[in-house]
């Protein structure tokens, strides 16, 4: 096996993913905003093990430690080196928890809306005509209001709860992908090689997924990007106006909810803390999806 | 005039579909009994409700119902408060409405200064503040701001009140009005920064200005009036567009001051389940759009005729 890649020329010309690699991170901003997505990531699935404390299990929690000022010590014998929040529980450990599920919503519904909004976007741009018109009608007509209404409407229309809020987020997100991706997928449509593979007579799905989609992936990454801290936003907005979701699942924007009480008597921490991991994840993803922006499309002068 | 009549045929048309939106949510997709009506009825009154909506009625004279009833502006009665839902929306306007133009006023005031000086120094450092400070301005999550002004200046410096709204015109509604308005300004004024700078740029290698700094016109005058007044058409219009989205975030903001206006009412109907009053909002709230949507589109064809003719030959 490694006689095989030996014998292969060292003048090899550079992949795209290395050139995209290597223009990512000659920017210094970039690098820093992508180390600290990684370390945020890297909280988030190893917070059970991180943390001191669970703070869904009602046992290990207890009044006593309520409102401890960071760098406490608690019943347990634990540093509480955030403090802890009005019913006794250690901040960083219900932060790592509340960054779980922040970035598990944020992600998994900006997964499934991109995929909607692909298909959609695909669809109208390949057949055009009287689809093309329906299918961008409703699209400027949902964004043509602001996202946060429109999820509001959808939350009071649904109910609370994980998965009516992971529907809301869907919806609210599908129609700035569709949008994006038949944009896209309308330029490349015109070019030679799509000319070509209808010429070739290969069937409508294989030009739509081998060879139409691939091209319309940068644009896909970028966006879904920008719009996954959008999403994480959104989140923490309608969980902090208490119509998100569920108090047994706090995530971040209702860990600083819990901490609002609090903060208008000083005990500041319990809001700012997760203030803070909430900042850190906009702000990451956002500079992270910016740099890919500019590298990804190098046209687009800004 | 054509143009007017599209406009006008697209608005009601939009209005209708959204109607039919809230009607299908609110109606179909739960359970109507259970949505609009309060657990403390007896079963003949719950026949009689069932009767006066209209439920017993085939669906698509429900919608019809629904429909007259909206448009004699009855929405039904809040199940908290016990009054017409639309009177309890009205009431709460006013203070929305104040905040949301004290906001537009903030974006535009400090917005455009802004943008201009970093439009006409692009490379000072302080224009790389200002471009990175309208980063912020967008990335941050308006509530996460709210609860920092707050903390700094209500709870830390004490200079201003936290929460609540003062008499109207008062100097303790004024004190009251700042930090609210601020908050929700903020996303705005980092809008207007941006196109008031891009507007900048451009107007800045036209020709009239360059003619009107060969004719030896003082710096000032050069920018405060022939620059300022170029670039003030695009940024109201785009602002005038984005007065909805003031509405619409009031609502973050009304939550985290306890400004009680229409968004706050939003937000605690949702939580106490008083569907009427959620139906009021949404109905309200999506004729607010669609007629500020109108305006300043009628506005804007006005003011750029190009807009007209680009519509004709489509």
């Amino acid at each position: 096996m490694s006689a095989v890649v030996d014998a292969l020329p060292l003048a090899k010309p550079e992949s795209p993913l290395r050139r995209l690699g290597r223009e990512f991170f000659s920017s210094p901003v970039a690098t820093g905003a992508f180390g600290l997505l990684l370390l945020i990531v890297f909280l988030a699935l190893l917070a059970p093990l991180l943390s001191p404390q669970n703070p869904y299990d009602l046992a290990k929690v207890t009044v006593m430690d309520a409102r401890l000022e960071p760098g406490e010590t608690s019943s347990a014998g634990f540093m509480m080196w955030l403090g802890a929040d009005g019913a006794g529980r250690d901040m960083w450990s219900a932060m790592l928890y509340g960054l779980r599920i922040s970035l598990g919503v944020g992600v998994a519904s900006g997964v499934v809306a991109l995929a909607i909004g692909t298909a959609v976007g695909l669809l109208a741009a390949y057949r055009g005509g009287w689809i093309d018109a329906l299918i961008m009608r409703v699209v400027d007509l949902q964004l043509s209001f602001p996202a946060i209404l429109v999820a509001l409407i959808l939350v009071a229309i649904l109910g609370r709860g994980a998965d009516k809020v992971m529907i809301a987020l869907i919806l609210v997100q599908w129609a700035y992908y569709a949008r994006t991706v038949r944009g896209s997928a309308l330029v490349e449509r015109r070019k030679e090689y799509i000319e070509a593979a209808q010429c070739l007579d290969l069937p409508p799905r294989r030009i739509v997924f081998r060879h139409l989609l691939p091209n319309v992936i940068a644009p896909m990454i970028v966006v879904g990007t920008l719009q996954t801290a959008h999403a994480i936003s959104l989140e923490a907005t309608l969980s902090f106006l208490g119509v998100g979701l569920p108090l047994t699942e706090p995530s971040l924007g209702l860990l600083i909810a819990n901490g609002f009480e609090y903060m208008l008597s000083g005990k500041y921490w319990i809001s700012f803390y997760p203030g803070l991991a909430l900042l850190a994840t906009i702000m990451s993803i956002n500079l992270v999806g910016d740099r890919l922006r500019d590298v990804l499309n190098p046209r687009l002068d800004r | 005039m054509v143009f007017v009549i599209r406009r006008l045929l697209q608005s009601a048309l939009v209005v209708l579909v959204m109607s039919l939106v809230v009607f299908v949510g609110v109606h179909l997709v739960g359970d109507p009994v259970h949505i609009l009506i309060s657990d403390e009825m007896t079963q003949a009154e719950i026949d009689a409700f069932i009767h006066r909506l209209g439920l017993d009625l085939p669906v698509h004279q429900q919608y019809l119902h629904f429909l007259g009833n909206a448009l004699r502006g009855d929405l039904g009665n809040s199940f908290v408060f016990g009054e017409p839902a639309l009177k309890l929306i009205l009431q709460r306007m006013p203070a929305t409405l104040e905040l949301a133009f004290a906001a537009f006023i903030l974006a535009i005031v400090f917005g455009i200064p802004l943008g201009m000086y970093a439009g006409l120094k692009p490379e000072s450092p302080a224009s790389r503040a200002i471009m990175a400070g309208s980063i912020l301005g967008f990335s941050l999550p308006t509530f996460w701001v709210g609860l920092m002004l707050i903390m700094v200046f209500a709870v830390m410096l004490g200079w201003l009140p936290s929460t609540g709204r003062g008499d109207f015109g008062t100097w303790d509604g004024i004190r009251h009005l700042i930090l609210p308005a601020f908050n929700l300004a903020l996303f705005k004024m980092a809008l207007v920064t941006r196109l008031a700078r891009a507007g900048t740029r451009e107007a800045a290698l036209q020709d009239y200005v360059k003619f009107a700094r060969a004719k030896g016109l003082s710096p000032s005058r050069v920018v405060l009036v022939h620059i300022l007044k170029n670039i003030l058409v695009p940024v109201v219009t785009v602002l005038g567009l984005e007065l909805g989205g003031l509405i619409a975030f009031s609502v973050v903001t009304e939550t985290v001051f306890a400004w009680p206006g229409m968004g706050k009412l939003l937000i605690d109907s949702i939580q106490r389940l008083d569907r009427p009053v959620i139906v009021a909002y949404l109905v309200i709230t999506v004729v607010m759009f669609v007629v500020i949507n109108l305006v300043v589109d009628l506005l804007y064809s006005a003011l750029d005729p190009r807009v007209r003719l680009k519509e004709a030959k489509a």
